[in-house]
């Protein structure tokens, strides 16, 4: 089980032309910026090639590549090296500018495409499950975040009246 | 051992800045031990489904098939 070879797979099926920009997100994401959070899966956002302008590549190519390779099929995850994998697709304009102004880290030798911290925060505040809650305030009380790039993503994608609520729930003493 | 709060809170908050400074490659480390372990409680509780499932976010509610 090993998350590093997730990333070098997928690196080889980039180089390799089955998907074009992609970037890590979720739990997974946000350790790159935090403290390890235990999490089930690997969330990877990409931006499917499309045919035509009304249909969309599916993800086929992107099992096919991988199954030809030995990773297995677990419900809507395909396992790569122990981990599931979900391949999502970043259709919203949030998903959207996440993918196109991620970052790339090294671990160790391997580059890595990850969301940026900001990103990674807007989308949890979107998202509003309890544990994304979580995830928000550890980037808040960490000091991971770039205020003003911060504050002009909210604006961009209409979520400052959210964040002001989440500040008012959970940053105002 | 303490049993002051604000101690034990600030040093909670040590430990998890060190674990937030730590190489990127051996946070990842820990992530992998991070979830063999939950796969392993989680399959010693026999009330669980073999299949361990999260909330899914909103963004999965799309269909991209």
């Amino acid at each position: 089980m090993r998350i590093r070879e997730v990333i070098e797979t997928i690196n080889r099926m980039q180089a390799d032309g089955v998907i074009d920009r992609y970037a890590i997100g979720g739990a997974v994401g946000a350790t790159f910026y935090l403290e390890p959070v235990s999490t089930l899966d690997v969330d990877i956002f990409t931006a499917f090639r499309a045919q035509s302008k009304e249909s969309l590549v599916g993800l086929e190519p992107i099992f096919d590549y991988l199954k030809a390779r030995g990773c297995s099929m677990q419900g809507e995850f395909i396992v790569i090296a122990g981990w599931p994998v979900q391949f999502l697709p970043a259709t919203t304009p949030l998903l959207e500018e996440a993918l196109r102004d991620s970052v790339t880290i090294d671990v160790s030798g391997v580059p890595a495409h990850v969301f940026t911290a900001e990103h990674l925060a807007a989308i949890a505040l979107q998202n509003g499950r309890a544990k994304d809650k979580a995830r928000l305030l550890q980037f808040v009380e960490a000091g991971a975040l770039d205020a003003e790039r911060f504050q002009s993503i909210l604006a961009r994608h209409d979520l400052i009246d959210t964040w002001k609520r989440f500040e008012k729930q959970f940053l105002t003493p | 051992m303490s049993f002051d709060l604000q101690k034990m809170l600030e040093s909670k908050r040590a430990f998890r800045r060190k674990l937030s400074s730590l190489p990127v490659a051996e946070k990842l480390r820990m992530l992998d031990d991070l979830r063999e372990r939950a796969l392993a409680i989680r399959a010693a509780s026999p009330a669980r489904a073999a299949t361990v499932r999260e909330e899914p976010p909103p963004y999965r509610k799309i269909d991209n098939q």
